[in-house]
């Protein structure tokens, strides 16, 4: 069985404003996103028969995916919330693939809205992600929702030699990307100096090392190849999906260097007949400057413990080997929660379709997208292309 | 867990589970007590209903020695959340037992900047109630 080609992109959408928007519910920030979505595919709302969704942090929803339908006035035959944490935004798509190949739905709309800056107050926004480690063996020593990713990033300091400069050199790129990308809630240089020099956090990582925290809604519709043909947009095709849940806790990490986006990537570049050098344009989950690291080794871009200085080369930007968070990613654009990192797969599939204007990868044909999250306890990945792909 | 069900500025504490209680039971009492499974040989943290391995159940419950080292760390300077935040810098620490398995917890009575990979610690427990102490480590 794959879900290769067996499913498409049709619209993709963000709230009207992503970053500090004050005074909009997350289900509102959400219905903005669905609408533009919708508009970006040209359908009617009715055309949806699927709705899929995730956790909200700042508002308690048991049924999310049901509360935007009714919000939205439409009654899907298909209704899910998928909670993986941060890697969610592959699984979904992976799921909705599947779902619609399986005959479950034909129109799947997934979104999700988050008022983590302003409907929260920081304590409270940081509380909340630390509460998704366990209450037993995690919660009670004080340990942040950084903690896991800074354990990790450390001992790849202390195996492989990675350097501050590496990590710093994360931040300052998708900076960069972020100062290209309209709407992005960051809008001033930084440099190394200013990475290295701003307020520890949780060691090695400091703020600038950090996702930000955001408010925002996202929505994207799946729907057939033979109905996206139909729609305003030209179809992304989903080429291939891979997850790996390797532990819940981070004590039963096998190796804190490694993570499951070995397997992940593996099952979705199978499933697609790709390899790592075939990819035009990435979306890499870059909650902690150092997860990256970790990431496009374990994506096979380069060696184990090589990661560092492939980052240095300037491989993650226009004119490397794989052009990174092109919109400039949780630690520039925004981190709206559990749907962070679907802005990254927006952002690429844009880039698919050559919408990007000025931070346009020239001839971008095959995208690679890469969420993780709980601690590194969630790991998924999507292969999506364009028609030439196929 | 809703943050809105909780207060925030208490620091949460466990609610031992009918897999766990032996093991809080174990820290009450000052011990860490690992579970060795007497068919596969697997010795796992934490308490489970069966081997995490190999799914027996003939397990057998025996005190580890309390010594371990640094297998990683991270200082938190950023508290997750208001009931931490008179505690910062505080070193959270993933120890590897001399018995094999690995646990999280944090330092007590350590100054953050004396720990580093391999560093020899060992285990002690911090009573918050009559219920509740809470597995620490300090330095060995």
């Amino acid at each position: 069985m794959s879900i290769r080609g067996k499913a498409a992109i049709a619209g993709v959408g963000l709230s009207n404003k992503v970053g500090r928007v004050p005074g909009v519910s997350p289900l509102a920030l959400s219905a903005q996103a669905c609408m533009a979505a919708i508009e970006d595919a040209g359908i009617d709302k009715t055309e949806i028969d699927g709705v899929m969704s995730t956790h909200c942090f700042s508002a308690d929803f048991h049924r999310y995916s049901i509360a935007i339908s009714e919000y939205l006035g439409i009654q899907p035959t298909f209704s899910t919330n998928i909670q993986v944490s941060g890697g969610t935004s592959a699984a979904a798509l992976n799921q909705a693939a599947a779902a619609i190949n399986a005959g479950l739905a034909e129109v799947i709309l997934f979104t999700i809205g988050d008022s983590m800056l302003t409907g929260m107050t920081p304590d409270m926004a940081l509380r909340a992600m630390s509460e998704s480690r366990d209450q037993q063996y995690e919660m009670p020593f004080g340990i942040p929702a950084s903690n896991t990713f800074a354990m990790t990033c450390a001992r790849h300091m202390h195996v492989y030699g990675t350097t501050r400069a590496q990590l710093s050199e994360v931040a300052v790129t998708f900076r960069n990307h972020a100062l290209n990308t309209p709407g992005a809630q960051m809008t001033e240089p930084i440099t190394h100096d200013d990475v290295a020099n701003s307020k520890l956090v949780s060691t090695p990582y400091r703020k600038l090392d950090c996702a930000l925290i955001s408010d925002g809604g996202v929505a994207w519709i799946m729907t057939t190849p033979e109905r996206a043909k139909s729609m305003r947009k030209k179809p992304i095709y989903i080429l291939g999906g891979g997850e790996c849940y390797t532990q819940e806790h981070i004590f039963l990490m096998e190796d804190l260097t490694v993570t499951g986006g070995v397997t992940s990537s593996r099952l979705a570049y199978d499933m697609a007949g790709v390899k790592p050098s075939d990819f035009d344009v990435a979306g890499i989950y870059d909650c902690f400057t150092g997860t990256v690291v970790l990431c496009v080794e374990d994506l096979g871009f380069c060696k184990k413990g090589e990661g560092g200085p492939f980052i240095a080369d300037g491989n993650l930007t226009y004119g490397g080997a794989i052009p990174t968070n092109t919109h400039g990613g949780l630690l520039s654009f925004a981190h709206i929660g559990n749907g962070g990192s679907t802005l990254h797969f927006i952002e690429v599939v844009r880039q698919l379709r050559g919408e990007c204007g000025d931070r346009q990868v020239a001839g971008a044909e095959l995208g690679l997208f890469h969420s993780l999250g709980g601690g590194l306890s969630s790991i998924a990945t999507t292969v999506i292309g364009t028609e030439a792909t196929l | 867990m809703s943050s809105s069900a909780i207060d925030p500025f208490a620091k949460p504490l466990p609610s031992p589970d009918p897999d766990s209680q032996p093991l809080w039971d174990g820290f009450r009492e000052g011990k860490l007590l690992l579970q060795h499974c007497a068919d596969c040989g697997n010795v796992q943290y934490y308490h489970e209903f069966f081997c995490r391995n190999c799914q027996s159940e003939n397990l057998e419950e025996r005190e580890a020695s309390g010594r371990g080292k640094v297998h990683s760390f991270s200082v938190v300077y950023r508290a997750p959340g208001p009931a931490f935040k008179g505690d910062t810098p505080y070193a959270v620490v993933l120890v590897e037992l001399e018995e094999g398995p690995r646990m999280i917890s944090s330092m007590i009575d350590t100054d953050p900047n004396d720990i580093d990979f391999e560093t020899d610690v060992v285990f002690t427990t911090e009573k918050i109630n009559d219920d509740i102490s809470l597995p620490r480590f300090r330095l060995a």
